[in-house]
């Protein structure tokens, strides 16, 4: 369950003496706050501009891990299977999402081939593999300075996977073509639409405040005990 | 309501945390404690360089809407669609809802997003009293709905390789999708080298803004 508080804006606050972890600015409009103790389940937004600025998911890790593995395991089915076929007198034709990259490559169409590839296998598939190895490094207590990099390096591509746009592309594709010829749809539909939905699931249930601060936490002990180490050889 | 920049603290914008403005160096940008990504008190040039994204956008728009994105041969005739000839066509063969998607991803989305980030940016640099949380919002939406474009160029990769039957009946894409679909990208990099920050900076005159 979700409830909503408004978070007490800064200004009385005496800033000096909070620490920088007591701290809390809106990414949206700079607004400094005092950052609010969260329950399992809440979560607070920005007084002045409505933004989410931190979020608290119980089980978080855990959960994530189930979905980006069932992500993946409809992915190689999703990209290789076909989505539909089109007979036209006595002809068939497959497409799968790797045929449809495939057929713009090789009708010259390389710039677009690239795009579509870009967008609706690699960066989709990368996303994915960096999720997995935080979560992994989240759950078996790896390299927390690594895990930062990765993370930050899924964020740059965030918005360059385009899986729900293709979705939408196969719905219009599939209007568009059902009366021109003799039209079926794939095994590769079902993995692509499972894909889809536990991508979007997973994107929900990772949440971005908490990993970001479960990492923190991390480096800073194994950077305590690194250290310790140090000083007992 | 006090900014956090006024108060001596710096948000980075890659993991949210919360770092402590350093007075030595705050021109050349700091390294994040958390990630260490650079920080600044506001992206570098982010005005000047989403205008350039943007008037990139706006040109290649001209080509997008003017050539072919689809060419269909069929027992040796070509017929070549632009992305409202396409719409028109669906609306003859009665498909009215898919035109509806089409035209809003590919005409209305693009249309609105190249006018909605100008009047931003023009709304910041002349301070003009708009109000700040309709312009955030504004912002957010037009960041959300930008990939939405990319809806054409998937349809057209699909039927690339769904018809091919030779002589009979050929779907390939034209030189317009090139140009429609940096016009997606460009107008994508425009929304996230903006710094949605500024648009909150110079409204602390107007404390009733929304």
């Amino acid at each position: 369950m979700t409830h909503t508080m408004e978070t007490p804006p800064a200004g009385e606050l005496d800033l000096a003496k909070l620490s920088l972890e007591q701290l809390l600015i809106c990414h949206e409009c700079d607004l400094l706050m005092a950052k609010p103790h969260l329950q399992d389940g809440e979560k607070a937004e920005c007084p002045r501009c409505g933004y989410e600025v931190d979020r608290h998911q119980p089980h978080m890790v855990q959960r994530s891990l189930a979905l980006v593995l069932a992500a993946l395991i409809f992915y190689l089915p999703a990209n290789f299977m076909p989505i539909m076929s089109l007979g036209l007198l006595g002809q068939k034709n497959d497409d799968t999402i790797w045929s449809a990259v495939k057929a713009l490559y090789l009708s010259d169409m390389a710039v677009i081939a690239l795009i579509v590839f870009l967008s609706s296998m690699l960066i989709p598939l990368i996303k994915l593999l960096t999720q997995l190895w935080v979560l992994l490094i989240l759950q078996l207590n790896g390299s927390a300075r690594f895990g930062l990099w990765l993370y930050r390096t899924y964020h740059h591509m965030r918005e360059w996977g385009m899986l729900e746009v293709y979705m939408f592309g196969v719905l219009v594709s599939i209007v568009k073509m059902i009366d021109l010829g003799d039209l079926s749809l794939g095994l590769g539909l079902a993995c692509f639409v499972g894909l889809l939905v536990s991508q979007i699931w997973l994107e929900a249930t990772m949440n971005d405040h908490q990993v970001w601060e479960m990492l923190e936490e991390q480096r800073n002990r194994q950077a305590v005990d690194e250290v310790i180490d140090e000083a007992c050889a | 309501m006090k900014r956090a920049l006024d108060a001596g603290f710096i948000l980075c914008m890659e993991c949210h945390a919360v770092n402590r403005m350093d007075p030595t160096q705050s021109e050349a940008g700091q390294t994040c404690v958390r990630c260490h990504a650079a920080v600044y008190p506001r992206s570098p040039n982010s005005l000047m360089r989403t205008w350039a994204l943007l008037l990139t956008a706006a040109m290649l728009f001209i080509p997008a809407n003017m050539l072919p994105i689809m060419v269909v041969s069929s027992f040796g005739k070509d017929s070549g669609d632009t992305i409202l000839s396409g719409v028109i066509a669906l609306i003859h063969y009665d498909m009215v809802p898919i035109a509806l998607v089409v035209f809003i991803a590919s005409i209305l989305v693009p249309t609105f997003k190249l006018v909605g980030m100008g009047l931003l940016l023009y709304s910041i640099q002349r301070h003009q009293p708009l109000s700040a949380r309709q312009r955030g919002y504004m912002f957010r939406f037009i960041e959300w709905i930008g990939r939405w474009s990319m809806l054409d160029i998937f349809v057209i990769a699909i039927l690339v390789s769904l018809v091919s039957f030779g002589s009979i009946a050929q779907i390939t894409a034209g030189p317009g999708a090139i140009a429609f679909a940096l016009v997606v990208i460009t107008t994508m990099l425009a929304a996230t080298t903006f710094d949605p920050r500024l648009i909150w900076d110079n409204t602390e005159s107007e404390e009733d803004h929304d």
